[in-house]
C-alpha cells in the first residue's frame, strides 16, 4: 500500500523542565496505512501526539499535513485541521447520551435549534458501521468501558478526519471487541484515512500495521516495514536489551505446609457476583482470569470492601474478617491496586510523595502525621525501588506516563507492608519492559511471604506467573486450573463454557 | 522545593500579596498618614487604619478558614452568614432572656455568661455538622445543602428573638468585640488564635492532606483508606462553629443582635477570599496563608473605597471593579505571561554574557 505522504513531521524537539522529551524526531505517515508507534514509557510516544494535536507546544521542528506547513495550538484546532485522536482513558461525558457524545460542539441545526432526530439517526448509523448495536439516547455512563471507547472513535471519525490517532484503544477491550474494533480500523483505513496506532499488544501491531516507528528515550530509532522486522528484534529495539533476558523469570509455586490467608465461602452481591468460594495460602499467586465483566474485579472488590458482598463469609488466617470499609480491610494487611486508575487509584494534583504516603498515613489515622522527612524517605525508597521515572517527589502524579502512576500506585501499597496484595490490571496499557519489572517484582515479593491476587485481560501473563489460575464465568467460578500446565487455548474454553476445567476446589 | 523566579511569579499567592500593596499603596498617596498607629492611653489600645483593616476583616477571616477547607474538598457552604445572624441572636437571648419585661438595656446578663457563649457555638457546630449530613450521607451537592440552612438560618434567627432587635450593655460580652489585649482589638487575638488553630489543625496533622485527596478524588481516597464521609462532615462542621464564633464577635461589636444584616453576603465574601487566596474553586490544593490576604484584600478595599470619598449609593460598584482587576491579575493567562517574561528576560541577560 504505497500511499503519499498524508503527513509529515521533521526534527521535532520538545523541552520539559530538566529533561528534553522530543530530540530531532521525524515522523511520516502515509494515507491508507495504519503506523504504529512503539515505545517504552517516557519514551516520547505521547508526548509527540500531544505535539501534533496541538497539546504541547515545539520547541523545533516541522509539520506538514499535505503539503501545508501547519502549526495546531490547541486540540480544537487540530481536529479542525482533520487531526482526531481517541485517548487511552476515555475522555467522554458519562453523563451525556451515547448521541450526544459523537456530535456535542457540532450538532446539526435546523431552524436555529438543534436537529435531535438527525443526532440520534447518524448516531444510529456510525454505531452500526461499528456492528454496535446499542440505543444511542441512553446515557453513555450505562454501557462498558469497550462500547464507550467505540463511542469516542466514531466520534473522532466522524468529524472530517485525515489522520486519526488511536492512543490505546484496545487497552480495556476484549478479543472480540478488538476484532470488532479492528474491522473498523480496516474500513477506516480503505477509505484513505491516516491512522497512527499506539499499544503495548505487539501481537496487535502485527495483526494491523503496516509500518512501526520506534522510540527510545525522546530518540527516533527507526522505522521499519512490518515485514522486515520479527518481534523479537521489535522488542529489543524498543528497550535496547535483549528480550529473554527480561522475561526469563520462574513461576511461584506455593511452598509445602503454607498456611490458608483468606479464605472466601460463596460470597457474593446481586447484579455482580453470583457466588464465589476460593482460598489463597501464604506466599501464593494466585491469577483470576475471566472476560470483562466476569466477575474478576469484583471479587476483588467485595475482598477489600470497595463493595462489601452482601452474602457469604471471608476469614482470614482462620477468624472472620469484619471489614465494613476499604479502611478495615487495609488495617487486616490487604492492599488493592485497581483497575481504573484514573478513578479509584490516582490523587491527580498531589504530589508523588503524598500519593505514596497517603495509605501509610490513612493506616495511622490523621492525628498521628508522618513527618515530611519520614514521607520523603519512604517516597525516595520507592522512587529508588521501582525505578520511577521523575525528576523529584514533589512531581504532581497527574504529569506522569500512565506506566509510572501505575508504579507509584504500587508504591502506596507495598508501603502498608499487606499480606495480600491484590493486582487488578497492574500492567494495563503500560510497555513491555514496565511489564516484566511489575512481574518480577510481584513474584519477589511472594517469595518474601506474600499473597497476590493477580487479575489481567492477558492470559499469557498470568499463566507465566500465576501458581493457579481460577477462571470466572458470568459472575461464577467456572474452573481452577494449575499454571504450570495449561495454556491459553484452555483458559479460553473454559471462558467460553465450552469445557468445565480440571481440579474445581 | 525550588523556589525559581519563575515559581514565584506563577503563584497565586504572591499576586495576591502584589495586589494588596497596590491597594495599599493607592491609599498610602491619598492620605500620607495612611501608615501611622498611634497609641490610645484611655483605652489601652493601638490606632491606625491598617490596624482597622485588620479589625474589621477578623469575622470574614475566621469564617474563610472554614470554607478554605469547604472548598478544597470541592463543596461550598452558603450558610455561614445565616449562622452568624444565628449565633447572635442566641447569645443576645440568652443575656436579655427578660426583654420582656425590662425593655431597657443594662450591664448584667440573665443566663450565666458561659451559656451566652457555648450555646451559639454548639448550635452553629451542630448546624455545620447538620450540612456534612446531608452532602456526605445523602450525597447532597454542597451548594443546594447548605442553601437549606441559608435560608432556614435566618428564620430560625427570627423566631429565636421574636423578630426583635434588642441591645446589651453587660461589658464581659462587650469585651469580645470592643475590648483589647496586648494593645490589640480583641477581635484581631481571636482572629490569630483561630487562624494558628485551623493551620495547626491542618499542617500538624496529616487532616489538610486528607481533605485535598479527598477533593481531589473521593472514590480513590475511599480505596486508600481513607474516610470521605468522616472528613467532610469534620470539615462542614468546623465551618459551622467558626461561623459562630465570627457571629459572636459581629454582635459583641454591635451591642446588639439584628437577624437581617447580620453575616450578609458572608458567604460571597468568605468564598471571594479563599478564591483570591489561590484556592482552587474545583478543590484540591488549599492556602490558608492567601485566604488570610484574601480577606485583607476584601476590607482594605472597602476601606479605600471610603478614602476615595465615594458615595455610600456607589461604593459596590466600586469595589466590584477592583475585586475585578484583583481577579483578573490572578488569573492564569497573566500569571503565565508574566513569568514568561521573567523567563525570556533572565534568558536575555544570560545569552548577553555568553555573547
Amino acid at each position: 500500500m504505497e500511499g503519499k505522504n498524508i503527513l509529515e513531521m521533521k526534527g521535532i524537539e520538545i523541552q520539559f523542565p530538566g529533561v528534553k522529551a522530543l530530540d530531532g524526531v521525524d515522523f511520516s505517515l502515509r494515507a491508507g496505512e495504519v503506523h504504529a508507534l512503539l515505545g517504552e514509557n517516557g519514551a516520547g510516544k505521547s508526548t509527540l501526539i500531544k505535539c501534533l494535536t496541538g497539546v504541547h507546544h515545539m520547541d523545533a521542528g516541522k509539520i506538514i499535513l499535505d503539503g501545508k506547513e501547519i502549526k495546531p495550538t490547541t486540540p480544537q484546532a487540530a481536529m479542525d485541521m482533520g487531526i482526531s485522536t481517541v485517548f487511552q482513558e476515555v475522555n467522554l461525558c458519562p453523563n451525556l447520551s451515547v448521541a450526544e457524545n459523537i456530535f456535542v460542539g457540532r450538532q446539526p441545526m435546523k431552524h436555529h435549534q438543534i436537529d435531535w432526530k438527525a443526532i440520534n439517526r447518524r448516531a444510529s448509523e456510525l454505531m452500526e458501521r461499528f456492528n454496535v448495536d446499542i440505543d444511542v439516547t441512553r446515557p453513555l455512563s450505562h454501557y462498558s468501558t469497550a462500547i464507550q471507547q467505540m463511542v469516542a472513535i466514531a466520534r473522532a471519525v466522524d468529524v472530517e478526519a485525515k489522520v486519526l490517532i488511536l492512543d490505546e484503544p484496545t487497552s480495556s477491550l476484549d478479543e472480540n471487541e478488538v476484532k470488532r474494533l479492528f474491522a473498523v480500523v480496516r474500513d477506516l483505513q480503505a477509505q484513505g484515512l491516516g491512522i497512527i496506532f499506539i499499544t503495548h499488544f505487539l501481537d496487535q501491531v502485527f495483526e494491523i500495521s503496516n509500518r512501526i516507528t520506534v522510540l527510545r528515550n525522546g530518540h527516533l530509532v527507526g522505522v521499519y516495514d512490518i515485514k522486515d522486522i520479527t518481534k523479537l528484534e521489535l522488542v529489543t529495539q524498543m528497550i535496547g536489551k535483549d528480550m529473554n533476558e527480561i522475561f526469563n523469570m520462574k513461576r511461584v509455586e506455593v511452598k509445602e505446609g503454607a498456611k490458608v490467608l483468606v479464605k472466601a465461602d460463596h460470597i457474593g452481591t446481586p447484579g455482580k457476583v453470583e457466588d464465589i468460594s476460593f482460598e489463597i495460602k501464604e506466599g501464593e499467586l494466585i491469577g483470576f482470569a475471566g472476560l470483562l465483566g466476569s466477575g474478576r474485579t469484583e471479587t476483588a472488590e467485595m475482598l477489600f470492601c470497595v463493595d462489601k458482598p452482601t452474602k457469604g463469609t471471608i476469614q482470614m488466617h482462620g477468624a472472620p474478617l469484619n471489614a465494613k470499609i476499604p479502611l478495615d480491610a487495609i488495617n487486616s494487611r490487604m492492599a488493592f491496586c485497581p483497575e481504573d486508575r484514573k478513578r479509584d487509584g490516582i490523587i491527580g494534583d498531589l504530589s508523588i510523595r503524598e500519593n505514596i504516603a497517603l495509605a501509610v498515613q490513612a493506616k495511622r489515622g490523621f492525628m498521628h502525621p508522618m513527618s515530611r522527612k519520614e514521607q520523603d524517605e519512604l517516597a525516595n525508597k520507592y522512587i529508588k525501588l521501582l525505578a520511577i521515572a521523575t525528576p523529584d517527589a514533589e512531581k504532581k502524579i497527574g504529569e506522569l506516563s500512565g506506566g509510572n502512576q501505575q508504579k507509584v500506585i504500587l508504591a502506596r501499597w507495598m508501603a502498608t507492608e499487606p499480606n495480600l496484595l491484590i493486582l487488578d490490571e497492574p500492567t494495563r496499557g503500560i510497555d513491555v519492559g514496565a511489564k516484566a519489572e511489575i512481574q518480577r517484582l510481584m513474584i519477589k515479593m511472594c517469595e518474601e511471604g506474600m499473597s497476590i491476587i493477580f487479575i489481567s485481560s492477558e492470559l499469557d501473563e498470568i499463566i507465566r506467573c500465576s501458581g493457579r489460575i481460577l477462571v470466572m464465568r458470568d459472575g461464577k467460578k467456572a474452573a481452577e486450573v494449575p499454571g504450570a500446565t495449561c495454556t491459553q487455548a484452555d483458559i479460553l474454553s473454559i471462558i467460553a463454557g465450552e469445557k468445565k476445567g480440571g481440579a474445581t476446589a | 522545593m525550588k523556589f525559581s523566579k519563575e515559581r514565584i511569579l506563577k503563584s497565586k499567592l504572591t499576586w495576591a500579596v502584589i495586589a494588596e500593596a497596590l491597594i495599599l499603596l493607592v491609599c498610602f498617596c491619598i492620605r500620607p498618614d495612611f501608615f501611622s498607629i498611634s497609641y490610645q492611653p484611655s483605652t489601652g489600645m493601638l490606632y491606625g487604619s491598617l490596624i482597622d483593616i485588620v479589625n474589621r476583616s477578623a469575622e470574614i477571616t475566621i469564617i474563610a478558614m472554614g470554607m478554605t477547607l469547604v472548598i478544597a474538598l470541592g463543596g461550598t457552604d452558603l450558610s455561614v452568614g445565616a449562622l452568624v445572624a444565628v449565633a447572635g441572636a442566641l447569645a443576645l437571648k440568652l443575656l436579655r432572656w427578660d426583654v420582656n419585661e425590662y425593655p431597657t438595656p443594662g450591664d448584667y446578663s440573665v443566663q450565666p455568661f458561659i451559656l451566652v457563649l457555648l450555646v451559639p457555638l454548639v448550635v452553629c457546630l451542630l448546624m455545620g455538622l447538620f450540612n456534612g449530613t446531608l452532602i456526605a450521607k445523602f450525597g447532597m451537592q454542597p451548594i443546594i445543602a447548605t442553601l437549606v440552612l441559608m435560608v432556614a438560618g435566618r428564620g430560625i434567627a427570627q423566631i429565636t428573638t421574636d423578630g426583635k432587635q434588642f441591645t446589651t450593655l453587660f461589658s464581659p460580652f462587650r469585651f469580645i468585640g470592643q475590648g483589647s489585649f496586648l494593645f490589640l482589638p480583641m477581635p484581631i487575638i481571636i482572629t490569630i488564635v483561630v487562624v494558628a488553630g485551623v493551620a495547626i489543625f491542618t499542617r500538624k496533622t496529616a487532616f489538610g492532606m486528607f481533605v485535598e485527596s479527598v477533593g481531589v478524588n473521593r472514590s480513590a481516597s475511599r480505596v486508600s483508606g481513607l474516610r470521605s464521609d468522616r472528613i467532610i462532615l469534620i470539615v462542614y462542621a468546623l465551618t459551622g462553629l467558626l461561623s459562630g464564633i465570627s457571629g459572636l464577635i459581629y454582635s459583641s461589636r454591635i451591642s446588639s443582635c439584628d437577624s437581617n444584616n447580620a453575616g450578609l453576603n458572608y458567604e460571597m465574601d468568605a468564598i471571594l477570599a479563599v478564591v483570591i487566596g489561590g484556592t482552587n474553586m474545583s478543590g484540591g490544593k488549599f492556602s490558608l496563608a492567601g485566604t488570610v490576604v484574601g480577606s485583607l484584600i476584601i476590607r482594605t478595599i472597602v476601606t479605600f473605597v471610603y478614602y476615595f470619598g465615594v458615595t455610600a449609593e456607589s461604593t459596590m460598584a466600586f469595589k466590584a471593579m477592583i475585586i475585578a482587576v484583583v481577579i483578573v491579575l490572578q488569573s492564569e493567562p497573566v500569571r503565565n505571561m508574566m513569568a514568561k517574561r521573567a523567563k525570556s528576560k533572565q534568558n536575555a541577560v544570560r545569552g548577553g554574557v555568553h555573547a
